[in-house]
């Protein structure tokens, strides 16, 4: 394979590091423009529609960070939507039968989402499955745990001092009304941007995902660093679930369907590798960014539904495409 | 760098390992010895269990039976990091680095320093700048240039990669390093610099090597000592000054 100049090299890299950027203006751009064209009224600029596209964002990227860790260490997990549907349940139901209140609440969710990433991580590292088939499994496990404990309907009156803590606007200082939900996923997006760039546990995320057996070979626990991972992201989309619940009012086992495709989308546009070792947070919440537009702007044009799970779809085969020959053009040997 | 505390010059004794993998017996009782300062080669065709004998050596796996004696005493590894703890590294033919990492993350990894005390230990913040520092410093000792520390490994050629990977190696292997295939995927002049590197290396800092190798040049330039194994057993120690290639490859091939 032809290696290109290192200059080269680099301005390639560049690119696709920060294309996604680029994206993310021109499409802002491109539906501050249009809507008035097309809809005679300005329906995208608006605070109200704005905070629409950032609060549809701030699910996927409180998951999609999850999976950043995830693909970054070479493997995927497709049970988060059905684990967004499993926590938000239990966590209804434990406030509509029981005392444990909404901060409870909160933290039943996050439990069911730990505990479900546990178990997809002891299926991959005691169990050796690959993690495609694992997660795929426990999708349907998670999805119908849901279903049976729900009897499959939706769960009601688990009080509002619940959505009053959990989907709210606050007021800061310049910026004025933001809902809380975005600022957890924005605080989280820091956080664990520090995690995969400045700490142990990110640096081992990226080197299993490069290679899981000279990560071995040089001496580190790759099954509890995996185990860890899973469980971040299942800790997160326990986060998440509880957000979505809040929003939602209700705990419903159908929620979350297709959460997996928005945050593999996510992840994998922002620049993080399927192939692992390569994962950048800040790119998977611009990519979160791109989702909610391209939701948003096929909304305000009134494109069917129907069609938003194809282009999403289509985008993630178009980024992984991006991905592999960005990594011809620049591997060398 | 090489440990001068003991008195006597051996470092490694390998005795009467066996390994079986279920019904197959890999490894069928192989003894030798290794001196310190000296580099030891060894060689056999494929299957003849070299790889299985150097994985027993870092830790990787276990003997069925015999012994490891390393500085006159016997030592058990029972994962690579016991083989690091006592100073022996292993530089991997395809195993050796993260191509996603830069250098100075390659040579420190499993050994990061942190920073921010106890609580950034905890946490394992790493502290870049110092690992950064301490790996140029390191190398630039070794006389390996390499563009930078920064670099990742993917933008390096295949003899810069080796030349780090033998770098990481010494930098923390203070008894034996152990090469598997150190020039396999390199050109002529990458060889070369590698092979003049390994001499120096045990030339000028005393370190003691154990180099897989299927090529026969390599070899009988750089080795003090031959150990040639054959079907899992020990077929020959030959010293190179009382031997020939024609020799080492008819213990090979079992000619002899």
């Amino acid at each position: 394979m032809s290696a290109l100049p290192l200059t080269r090299q680099r301005a390639v890299e560049t690119v696709a590091r920060y294309g996604i950027v680029l994206v993310l203006v021109i499409m802002v751009a491109a539906l501050t423009v249009l809507s008035p064209i097309i809809r005679g009224e300005q329906f995208f600029l608006t605070s109200r529609n704005l905070i629409q596209v950032a609060l549809q964002a701030a699910i996927n990227a409180i998951i999609a960070t999850g999976m950043t860790f995830v693909i970054t260490s070479g493997g995927i997990d497709l049970s988060v939507g059905a684990n967004v549907a499993l926590g938000g349940v239990t966590a209804a139901l434990f406030m509509r039968d029981t005392g444990i209140g909404p901060i409870g609440g909160f933290f039943v969710a996050m439990a069911v989402g730990g505990l479900c990433g546990a178990f997809n991580g002891l299926l991959i590292t005691r169990l050796d499955l690959p993690p495609f088939i694992a997660t795929l499994g426990t999708m349907g496990m998670f999805r119908g745990m849901a279903l049976i404990i729900s009897d499959g309907r939706p769960v009601y009156g688990f009080g509002r001092e619940f959505l009053q803590i959990f989907a709210r606007q606050i007021d800061l200082p310049l910026i004025g009304a933001v809902p809380t939900q975005v600022v957890f996923a924005l605080v989280i997006a820091v956080v664990f941007w520090w995690v995969l760039n400045r700490t142990k546990f990110g640096k081992y995320t990226i080197a299993i995902g490069g290679s899981e057996e000279t990560t071995r070979l040089a001496g580190i626990p790759v099954n509890r660093y995996k185990m860890g991972i899973y469980i971040l992201c299942g800790l997160l989309t326990g986060v998440a679930a509880a957000l979505l619940l809040a929003r939602l009012s209700s705990g419903d086992p159908t929620f979350g369907t297709f959460y997996e495709l928005d945050a593999i989308a996510a992840a994998v546009m922002g620049g993080t590798s399927l192939s692992g070792g390569e994962g950048s947070i800040g790119g998977t919440i611009v990519g979160a960014l791109v989702i909610s537009l391209v939701r948003n702007g096929l909304n305000l044009f009134n494109v069917p539904s129907y069609w938003q799970d194809f282009v999403i779809g289509a985008v993630i085969v178009l980024a992984v495409m991006l991905d592999r020959w960005r990594k011809r053009q620049t591997r060398r040997v | 760098m090489a440990d001068s505390g003991d008195l006597t010059s051996l470092l490694l004794r390998v005795e009467a390992i066996t390994k079986n993998f279920g019904a197959v017996q890999a490894l069928k009782g192989i003894t030798f010895d290794v001196e310190r300062g000296e580099v030891v080669a060894l060689v056999g065709d494929n299957g003849a269990g070299k790889s299985t004998l150097v994985k027993i050596i870092s830790g990787v796996y276990q003997p069925t039976s015999g012994k490891i004696i390393l500085n006159g005493r016997e030592v058990h590894f029972p994962n690579p990091a016991a083989a690091h703890a006592a100073g022996v590294e292993t530089v991997y033919q395809h195993l050796a680095l993260i191509e996603e990492l830069d250098v100075a993350d390659n040579v420190y990894l499993g050994r990061e320093t942190t920073k921010y005390g106890v609580i950034g230990r905890m946490m394992g913040v790493l502290d870049r700048r110092q690992m950064r520092r301490a790996t140029a410093a390191a190398l630039e000792s070794l006389h390996i240039k390499i563009p930078a520390p920064t670099m990742p490994v993917r933008m390096m050629s295949g003899g810069q990669r080796q030349a780090v990977a033998i770098g990481r190696a010494m930098t923390w292997g203070r008894q034996l390093l152990i090469l598997d295939e150190p020039t396999a995927a390199l050109g002529v002049e990458e060889t070369e610099q590698v092979l003049a590197m390994i001499e120096r290396l045990r030339d000028e800092a005393g370190m003691t090597f154990l180099v897989i190798s299927h090529n026969m040049q390599d070899v009988y330039r750089i080795a003090d000592k031959i150990v040639v194994l054959r079907q899992g057993r020990h077929a020959a120690t030959l010293r190179k000054q009382e031997t020939t290639m024609e020799e080492i490859v008819a213990y090979i091939t079992g000619a002899k």
